[in-house]
C-alpha cells in the first residue's frame, strides 16, 4: 500500500493516550501482565503497545511445544531447587536468586492458568502434567499466542495493534509513558502513563545469521527476527540500568534451519554425536558434566569438534523409533512447524540420518540467560515507573515460557502498588516534538534521499559485529582490540543514522528498528570488553582471557548518560541464598 | 464467567417398545450411565407418570437440563414443555432427539450397529446439551407508526388499510397530489367506470382519518436504523400556496399568464397534418404555471411551478380572495420515526423513442398507450388507427420481459374507440395475445367486433406517408401474406419499467433490486419482501402488474408490517453473538449475510441489528476465526456433535458419512425417507443446521481430522435458498476446503455440496448409497486412527 | 521461507482495509500489491511462523523453504478445525505424513 511521504510533521496526526498502566509489547510477559493488572484491579486502564498483532506477535507466533520450567512437587522437586538447577545452567552464575525464588514461587499456578484457559498441556496417567526433562512439560501450544491474547483483550485491556515504539516519555528521572508511531496509520502516538511495563522480548539481528543469503533466509534464526532489543534500547536511553549484557544466548540449533534442539535432546534423549561416531559430552565434557553439563558447554561442544576436524556434530535421531520420530516432529510442528518442511525438503528420515547441530548466532534474551534491565523485587527498573518483564528483564536466566508469564504478572503487581502511590504530571510537549521529529525523520527524508537504507545499515552492523564481537563465523572468539574495533565502527554507525531514508512505513521501522540495535550494540560490546576472562565459553570467548577471574564473580553493569551519551560500567555484587556448590544443579 | 455444572437427564421415551425392537436399550442405559454428570437415564414408557419426579428432581437441582429421546406428538412435547416450564425449567434448556429419523430402526440393519449408533446418536445430544445456556426472548420496543412511500393506488389502498387498523401512517409522495399512473387513465375494464372514482373512494377515508399525515412534493432523504425503529427525514418542497388558506377557488388559474410549454412531441413538423394536429390537440394540457394539485387534487391545495413564472410576476397574488399565495415560502425537512417502510413507488412507461423503428417523438400521430387513455376522453375523427403490441417488450434491446397488461389494455381501447368512432378500421399487429383469467372474455368481444383486425407480425420501419398518414409494412405471420397500411394514428402498447423512483429509493436504502431493475423479493413465498427486515414493498414497483393486483398487493404489505408496529418486538433468543476477543475485523460477516443486518460499530466491530436479523447462521459459518456463535447453538456445541461421533463403529474399513442438513429442505427430505421406509445406510450421520450455509469450514476440518471419511452439506438448490444465498456461500467455501484437500493428498471429494428438495427423500438415500460406495472405493480417510 | 500465494484464490479479503494475513503477520510484512493481491513485501525476511497459511480463508497462502536450505519442492499444509489441527506433509519425493492434535482445551 503506498503511502504519502508527508511535507511537514504538521501533516502527522498526533495521538495522546492517556492511560494508567502502559505495557510495551504485547507477548507472553505482556498479555500476562494486563491480566494481572486487570485482575487485581479491574477498574484500572491498562494499555498494550505492540508493534505488531499480539494474537500471533513475537517469539510465540507459530506456538510452543514445550514449557520448560514446571515444578513437580509430589516427585520432591521445590522452587530452591529450580532456582540452583538455573544457577548450575549458567556455570554457578552470578544470577539474581531474589528474583528467580519469587518467580519459582509463582510458577506452577500461573502454568496452571494456562491450562484453564484452554492450553492443551500432557498428562501421565495420574494425571499430572508429564515430564518430558527435569523441569519440562509438554504442552500443544500452536495456538498459545492467541489464547494469551484472547485473555488479554477478555479482561478488558485496550490493545493498539501496529504501533512502534521508538522511545520512552520521560519525567526527569521517572518513566511516564512512551512515544511511538503507527506503522499502518502513520500517526505519531504518545503514551501518557503512571506506570509503565518493558516485555518486548529479546534482541536478535544484532549478529549476522549463520545462513543469511541476499534473496532467502535471511531471518533462519532461532529467536524471532521481529524481536530487536527496542525494549533495551529505550531503555538504555532513557538511562535505566542494564545487567549482563555479556551474558549471550546461544545454544545448539539444527544446523541451516536454525530451530530447537531442545525437544531433540531433552525430550527424546537424542545425544551429541561426532562424524565420528562418538558421544561428544560423554568423552570430551565428562568433568563438567557430561550429556548434563551447563548450556554453554553443550554449545562449545559442536563448534569444537567442527573445528578440530571431526564435524559434523549431530543429534543421533537414529535411535528413535518411527513411532517416536513421528511424535518429535509433532511435537516441533508446535513450535516451529517449518522445520517439518525442512526436514521434508531434504526427503530426510531422522530414524536413517542424524540430525546435524551447530552453533546459532548471537542473541540478547533475557529470559534464557540473565541479560536485560536490573530490576528490584518489584520488577521495577532504577528508572522510576519503568518495569521489566519477560526476556527484557536480566539477572534471571532460564525464565523460559513459564518463567516469562510470571514476571509479566509480578511486574503488574509492582505496576499496580506504584501506581497507587503517584499522580501523572502534565505532559511534556516539547519532548513530544522532539521526538515526533525523530520517529519521523526517515521517512519525511523520502525515498529519493542520497543517504543509506536501512538494510544496507543492518548488513553492515550484522557483519561488523560478526567478525569482531564474537559472531559465528569467529566462533564466538573475541578480543580487546577487535572489541575496540567493534565499538569505533559502531560509533560510526550511530552518527550515521542520521542519513537513513524511508520509502514506506514499514521502512521507517526498519530503520528505528537498525538504530535499536546499534544502540544495544553498543552496551553489549562495553560489558564483553569489561569482563576481562572467559566464564562462560561461547557466550563470552575472549581470547586474551582464557580463564576465569574470581574477581569478577559479580555482575556487570551499564549506564548511558543521556546528555554525553558515554557508557558508564561498574559492578555489582552477587548474593547467594540458595547454599550449595552453584555449579551443580 | 460463572461456570455451571452441567448435570444431564436423560428420557428415552419408548411408547409402544418399537425402540426395544431394534436396539439393546439396556447396554444403551449402561453404557450412558457410566458417562459423568448423567444424573438420570431411563425408559420411559409412559410420559404422565414420571413427569413429577422429573419436575422434583429439577426443582432439587439434582439436574439442570433434559433431553428427551424418541418420538413424540406435538401433543406430547407440549404437554411436557408447559410441565416443565411449570416447575421452572427454561425452555431452552431442552433437546430433543430422535433416533429413527437417523435410521434406528431401518429393517435389514445388524441390531448390535443400531445399538452402536444410537449410543452415539445419544452421546452427540449430550454433548450439546452440555453446552446449553439458560435463554430470555428479548423484547424491544417498536414505534406504532409506517411510512408509505408512493402515494399511487398501491399506497392509497395500504394507506388505508393500516389506518383502518388505527395505525398510524405518513404516507409521502413527490407529485403535488396522490393517485399516481392510475389517476391519468381513461377508464377501466370491465366495469368501464373512471379509475378515480376508485381512488377517491380511498381518499375520502384519507380525508376523515386522524391517524395519516400526508406529506406531496416530498422526497425521502435518509433512513436510519432497524426494524421496529426507522428514523426518517423527508425534503418537502415548496408549493408557494398556503394549505391552511387556499380553498380551491380558481380565480389565480384566470389571471396567470404561464402557460407551461409541451414537450415537442414531434421532431418533424413536415408531418403535421389535420388529423394529426387534432391528436396534438388532444393531447395537450394548458396546464397554467399555478394549478391545482395533480394528478388528483388531495391535497386540494394549489401549487405554482416557479421555474415558468416570468420574472417579477405577481398577478396570481393580487387575484387570491384568500390570500393563500405565498411566494416566499421554502423547503422544509421533516423528521420522524417509524416502525416500519412500505415502498409503493410504481412504475414508469418505457420511452418508446428507444424503439426507433416506430417513430415515436418524431411523427406527432404516434403515440403510447398511457397517452392513448388521455386521447379516449375526446378523441378526434380517426379513420384508420393501428396498434402495435410488445413494443419495446418481450424485447432483447429493450424491456426483456412481458408486462402483462399491455394485451389486455389494448383491447380496452379498442373497445372504447369503437363506441365513440364506430366506423373507424382497428388493426392490432400482436405477437401473443395474452389475456389471462376472465380477460378472455374481453378477447372475444373484441374480436366479434367490426372492422377490428388482428395481424400476427410486427411492423417494419414506421415510414411517413402521404398527407401526414403513416405507412406501416407488416407480415402477417399466419397467412403469411404481406399487408401494406397508410394509418391515422398509430398507438405503441408500450411497456411498465421500473419508476426513477423506485431506482431513488433502492439507492438511498440499499435494496437489491432484480435484473429488471424491480426490487428483489422471493416471488413464491414471500412477494412482499425486499430482503431487508421492516422495509416491504407493494404494487408494480414490484413488477408488472394490473391495478387489482397491485391493490392485492398493497394488503399483503401491509399485512406484514403489522408484527413491527406493535407496541415491542419479539426477537428469539437464538441470535448470533460475536466474541470479540477473537475477531479481527475482516468484515466477511457483514459481506455475507444476505439481510444486511451488520454494520460496524465505533469501534469498528460488527455489531448485529437483532431486529433484522434472521438467525440463518451464514455469519457463523463464514467467520475465518469462529468468532461468531447462534446461542444454543454455538460452533463449540455442534463441534462437540462432530466430535462425538465414533468413525469406526460400524468396522475399521466401512466408511462414515457426517451429513450437514439444511432444515428447510434437506432435513426434511431425510426424515421423510424414513418415514416411507426407505433403506437408510447406518453408516450416515446428520447434524440438522438452519440454513447450508451456518456450516463453518472448522466443523468440516473437524469432522476429517477426527477420522470421518466423508462430510455432505446438503442444502436448496441455487434460487430456492431461504436465505437467498446460503447454499452458494457454502459451495464456494466447501469448494476451498476440497481443494486444499487436494493438495494435502485427500481426495477432494470426502467434502461435497448437493442440493436436495423437500420431498426429495429417494435422492436422499440414492446420494448417501453412492457416496458410500465412492467412499469405500478411496479406503478409509487418512487421519482415521 | 517466501509465502507462496495463489493469485487466482486470493480474493483480497474483498480488498477490506487490512487483508487477514496482513492483519496477523508478525513481521509486518504481508500487504495487498497494486492488483490487490496478497504478497510479502520481503520473503527474506520472512520467519515461517505460517500465521498467515492459517489465517487465510480461501487457503490461498502456501509456506516454502528458500531453495539455499532446502530441495524443491515440499509442502505442510494445516487445515484448523475448531479446537484440532491437521499438518499434512509431503517431501520432495512424494512421501505424505500426516499430523492431528488437539490446540484447544483440556486433556484428558
Amino acid at each position: 500500500m503506498a503511502e504519502k511521504i508527508p511535507k511537514s510533521l504538521n501533516e502527522i496526526q498526533t495521538e495522546v493516550i492517556e492511560t494508567d498502566l502502559l505495557i510495551i509489547g504485547g507477548g507472553n510477559a505482556g498479555c500476562f501482565a494486563a491480566y494481572e493488572a486487570k485482575t487485581k484491579n479491574p477498574s484500572l486502564r491498562v494499555t498494550i503497545m505492540e508493534k505488531a498483532h499480539i494474537s500471533r506477535s513475537g517469539a510465540t507466533a507459530a506456538g510452543m511445544d514445550a514449557i520448560n520450567t514446571y515444578i513437580r512437587t509430589d516427585k520432591g522437586e521445590t522452587p530452591e531447587k529450580l532456582v540452583k538447577w538455573s544457577r548450575a545452567q549458567v556455570g554457578g552464575g552470578p544470577i539474581r536468586e531474589d528474583l528467580a525464588l519469587s518467580n519459582a514461587e509463582l510458577l506452577n499456578e500461573t502454568v496452571e492458568l494456562l491450562e484453564e484457559w484452554g492450553l492443551p498441556i500432557v498428562k501421565d496417567e495420574d494425571g499430572h502434567y508429564k515430564l518430558r526433562g527435569r523441569w519440562d512439560i509438554s504442552i500443544q501450544g500452536e495456538q498459545l499466542k492467541p489464547i494469551m491474547a484472547e485473555k488479554a483483550m477478555e479482561v478488558g485491556a485496550q490493545v493498539f495493534n501496529r504501533v512502534v515504539a521508538t522511545n520512552l516519555l520521560m519525567d526527569g528521572n521517572r518513566c511516564v509513558g512512551a512515544m511511538g508511531f503507527g506503522v499502518r496509520d502513520g500517526k505519531f502516538y504518545v503514551f501518557h502513563s503512571k506506570a509503565t511495563i518493558v516485555s518486548t522480548g529479546g534482541a536478535c539481528g544484532i549478529y549476522k545469521s549463520p545462513v543469511t543469503d541476499y534473496s532467502g533466509a535471511h531471518h533462519q534464526t532461532w529467536m524471532c527476527p521481529f524481536n530487536v532489543g527496542t525494549g533495551y534500547a529505550i531503555g538504555i536511553r532513557g538511562a535505566a540500568e542494564m545487567t549482563s549484557m555479556e551474558q549471550r544466548w546461544i545454544a545448539i540449533r539444527t544446523k541451516d534451519f536454525c530451530g530447537p534442539v531442545d525437544t531433540i535432546s531433552v525430550a527424546f534423549g537424542c545425544m551429541i554425536t561426532n562424524a565420528k561416531g562418538e558421544r561428544v559430552m560423554e568423552v570430551r565434557y565428562k568433568d563438567v558434566g557430561g550429556d548434563k553439563a551447563a548450556r554453554f558447554y553443550r554449545l562449545n561442544a559442536p563448534m569444537t569438534e567442527w573445528l578440530e576436524g571431526r564435524g559434523p556434530t549431530y543429534v543421533d535421531t537414529t535411535i528413535l523409533s518411527s513411532e517416536e520420530a513421528k511424535d518429535l516432529r509433532e511435537d516441533l510442528l508446535n513450535e516451529r512447524p517449518s522445520f517439518v518442511l525442512f526436514l521434508a525438503s531434504r526427503g530426510h528420515d531422522i530414524t536413517k540420518e542424524p540430525v546435524e547441530i551447530y552453533g546459532s548466532d548471537p542473541y540478547i534474551v533475557g529470559g534464557h540467560t540473565g541479560s536485560g534491565y536490573w530490576v528490584d523485587m518489584k520488577r521495577m527498573t532504577t528508572v522510576l515507573g519503568l518495569f521489566a518483564a519477560g526476556e527484557t528483564a536480566g539477572g534471571n536466566p532460564n525464565k523460559f515460557v513459564g518463567g516469562c508469564a510470571v514476571e509479566g504478572r509480578l511486574s503488574a503487581r509492582g505496576a499496580v502498588d506504584y501506581i497507587e502511590k503517584t499522580t501523572l504530571p502534565p505532559l511534556d510537549t516539547k519532548q513530544v516534538e522532539k521526538e515526533k521529529e525523530r520517529a519521523f525523520a526517515p521517512f519525511m527524508r523520502g525515498p529519493e534521499f542520497d543517504g543509506v537504507n536501512p538494510m544496507e545499515m543492518e548488513e553492515r552492523m550484522q557483519r561488523l559485529m560478526d567478525e569482531y564481537a564474537g559472531g559465528i563465523h569467529q566462533f564466538y572468539r573475541m578480543n580487546e582490540e577487535r572489541l575496540d574495533h567493534a565499538l569505533k565502527n559502531i560509533k560510526m554507525l550511530q552518527d550515521q543514522t542520521k542519513y537513513l531514508y524511508a520509502k514506506d512505513l514499514h521502512s521507517l521501522m526498519s530503520a528505528h528498528e537498525v538504530s535499536d540495535r546499534l544502540d544495544v550494540a553498543e552496551v553489549l560490546v562495553h560489558h564483553l570488553k569489561y569482563r576481562k576472562e572467559t566464564r562462560w565459553p561461547g557466550w563470552q570467548t575472549r581470547m586474551d582471557y582464557p580463564e576465569v577471574d574470581p574477581n569478577l564473580d559479580c555482575f556487570i553493569e551499564s549506564v548511558r548518560d543521556p546528555k554525553t551519551g558515554e557508557i558508564k560500567i561498574f559492578t555489582r555484587p552477587f548474593e547467594q541464598l540458595i547454599p550449595g556448590d552453584r555449579t551443580k544443579a | 464467567m460463572q461456570k455451571t455444572v452441567p448435570k444431564t437427564g436423560i428420557f428415552i421415551f419408548d411408547q409402544g417398545k418399537r425402540l426395544a425392537r431394534s436396539i439393546d436399550l439396556d447396554a444403551v442405559i449402561q453404557r450412558l450411565a457410566r458417562i459423568k454428570n448423567v444424573i438420570r437415564c431411563e425408559v420411559l414408557t409412559d410420559l404422565a407418570a414420571p413427569l413429577p419426579s422429573i419436575k422434583e428432581d429439577f426443582t432439587s437441582d439434582k439436574f439442570n437440563r433434559i433431553f428427551w429421546v424418541g418420538k413424540f406428538s406435538d401433543y406430547q412435547k407440549k404437554t411436557i414443555q408447559s410441565e416443565l416450564s411449570s416447575a421452572g425449567l427454561n425452555p431452552y434448556m431442552y433437546e430433543w432427539c430422535d433416533l429413527e429419523e437417523q435410521g434406528i430402526g431401518t429393517k435389514g440393519v445388524d441390531s448390535g450397529i443400531q445399538t452402536q449408533k444410537a449410543i452415539i446418536l445419544i452421546q452427540m445430544t449430550l454433548a450439546r446439551t452440555r453446552l446449553l445456556e439458560p435463554l430470555e426472548p428479548l423484547e424491544l420496543p417498536a414505534v406504532d407508526a409506517s411510512l408509505i412511500i408512493g402515494a399511487g393506488v398501491s399506497g392509497l389502498h395500504t394507506a388505508t388499510s393500516l389506518i383502518g387498523l388505527c395505525k398510524k401512517v405518513y404516507l409521502v409522495e413527490k407529485e403535488s397530489g396522490v393517485g399516481g399512473k392510475v389517476a391519468s387513465l381513461h377508464r377501466l375494464y370491465p366495469r368501464i367506470c373512471d379509475p378515480r372514482c376508485g381512488l377517491e373512494f380511498e381518499i375520502q377515508k384519507i380525508r376523515e382519518s386522524d391517524m395519516i399525515e400526508v406529506h406531496t412534493l416530498s422526497r425521502v432523504k435518509s433512513l436510519f436504523g432497524s426494524p421496529g425503529n426507522f428514523d426518517v427525514r423527508i425534503e418537502k418542497q415548496s408549493r408557494y400556496v398556503s394549505e391552511e388558506k387556499c380553498n380551491a377557488c380558481g380565480e389565480c388559474m384566470k389571471v396567470c399568464p404561464a402557460v407551461i410549454p409541451e414537450e415537442q412531441r414531434s421532431r418533424e413538423s413536415a408531418f403535421i397534418n389535420e388529423t394529426s394536429q387534432q391528436v396534438l390537440n388532444s393531447l395537450k394540457s394548458d396546464k397554467k404555471a399555478i394549478h391545482p394539485a395533480v394528478p388528483m387534487t388531495y391535497p386540494s391545495t394549489f401549487v405554482i411551478e416557479r421555474q415558468y413564472c416570468p420574472p417579477d410576476c405577481r398577478e396570481c397574488v393580487k387575484a387570491c380572495p384568500a390570500l393563500a399565495v405565498e411566494l416566499e415560502q421554502t423547503s422544509s425537512e421533516l423528521a420522524f420515526k417509524v416502525g416500519a417502510v412500505i415502498i409503493t413507488t410504481g412504475w414508469d412507461p418505457y420511452q418508446l423513442s428507444k424503439v426507433d423503428e416506430y417513430g415515436y417523438g418524431i411523427y406527432p400521430n404516434v403515440i403510447s398507450n398511457l397517452e392513448m387513455e388521455r386521447l379516449l376522453e375526446d378523441p378526434p375523427v380517426l379513420k384508420e388507427i393501428g396498434f402495435i403490441q410488445c413494443a419495446g417488450s418481450r424485447d432483447e434491446r429493450h424491456l426483456h420481459y412481458c408486462s402483462s397488461v399491455c394485451c389486455s389494455v389494448s383491447l380496452k381501447q379498442v373497445l372504447f374507440l369503437k363506441e365513440k368512432l364506430p366506423d373507424a378500421l382497428c388493426y392490432i399487429f400482436y405477437q401473443d395475445m395474452r389475456t389471462p383469467g376472465f380477460d378472455e372474455e374481453l378477447y372475444q368481444k373484441v374480436k366479434s367486433l367490426n372492422n377490428v383486425i388482428f395481424i400476427r407480425g410486427n411492423p417494419s420501419t414506421v415510414k411517413p406517408g402521404d398527407n401526414g398518414k403513416l405507412r406501416i409494412h407488416a407480415e402477417d405471420t399466419l397467412s403469411g401474406k404481406e399487408i401494406d397500411l397508410s394509418l391515422d394514428l398509430l398507438v405503441l402498447a408500450g411497456g411498465m419499467m421500473p419508476s426513477q423512483g423506485s431506482f431513488e429509493i433502492a439507492q438511498l436504502l440499499n435494496l437489491p433490486q432484480n435484473n429488471f431493475g424491480f426490487f428483489e423479493s422471493h416471488l413464491q413465498c414471500h412477494p412482499e419482501e425486499s430482503q431487508r427486515t421492516g422495509i416491504l414493498v407493494g404494487g408494480a414497483c414490484r413488477g408488472p402488474m394490473n391495478i387489482s393486483q397491485s391493490i392485492e398487493s398493497s394488503h399483503r404489505a401491509a399485512m406484514e408490517v403489522l408484527p413491527f408496529l406493535n407496541r415491542t418486538i419479539l426477537i428469539e433468543p437464538k441470535y448470533p453473538v460475536l466474541d470479540l476477543t477473537k475477531c479481527d475485523k475482516c468484515k466477511r460477516c457483514m459481506e455475507e449475510c444476505p439481510f444486511l443486518s451488520y454494520v460496524f460499530d465505533e469501534n469498528g466491530f460488527p455489531s448485529l441489528d437483532l431486529t433484522k436479523c434472521r438467525q440463518c447462521g451464514n455469519c457463523m459459518g463464514i467467520c475465518p476465526l469462529i468468532a461468531i456463535s447462534l446461542r444454543n447453538n454455538t460452533i463449540k456445541q455442534i463441534a462437540a456433535q462432530v466430535q462425538a461421533i465414533k468413525p469406526s463403529f460400524i468396522s475399521k474399513e466401512e466408511p462414515v458419512i457426517l451429513a450437514f442438513l439444511c432444515e428447510n429442505d434437506a432435513y426434511h427430505a431425510a426424515q421423510s425417507a424414513v418415514e416411507y421406509g426407505l433403506p437408510v445406510p447406518p453408516n450416515v450421520f446428520f447434524i440438522k443446521v438452519p440454513c447450508a450455509g451456518s456450516v463453518n469450514n472448522a466443523l468440516v476440518a473437524d469432522a476429517l481430522a477426527f477420522g470421518i471419511d466423508g462430510v455432505l452439506i446438503a442444502g436448496c438448490k441455487d434460487g430456492q435458498c431461504h436465505y437467498v444465498k446460503g447454499n452458494q456461500l457454502v459451495k464456494t467455501r466447501s469448494g476451498d476446503l476440497s481443494d486444499k484437500l487436494q493438495k494435502m493428498m485427500i481426495d477432494p471429494q470426502r467434502v461435497r455440496f448437493e442440493s436436495l428438495e423437500i420431498r426429495d427423500s429417494k435422492k436422499y438415500v440414492e446420494l448417501v448409497k453412492s457416496y458410500i460406495e465412492e467412499l469405500r472405493a478411496m479406503g478409509p480417510n487418512p487421519f482415521k486412527s | 521461507m517466501p509465502p507462496k500465494i495463489d493469485r487466482e484464490k486470493c480474493d483480497s479479503c474483498k480488498a477490506e482495509k487490512e487483508s487477514l494475513c496482513e492483519q496477523i503477520c508478525p513481521g509486518d510484512l504481508m500487504t495487498l500489491d497494486e492488483d490487490k493481491k496478497a504478497y510479502c513485501r520481503m520473503p527474506r525476511d520472512c520467519w515461517d511462523c505460517m500465521s498467515c497459511v492459517k489465517a487465510c480463508p480461501k487457503g490461498a497462502i502456501e509456506t516454502r523453504i528458500p531453495y539455499q536450505l532446502g530441495y524443491h519442492v515440499a509442502k505442510l499444509i494445516p487445515m484448523m478445525g475448531t479446537n484440532t489441527i491437521t499438518w499434512t506433509c509431503i517431501d520432495i519425493n512424494g512421501k505424505v505424513e500426516r499430523f492431528q492434535y488437539i490446540n484447544r482445551g483440556m486433556l484428558e
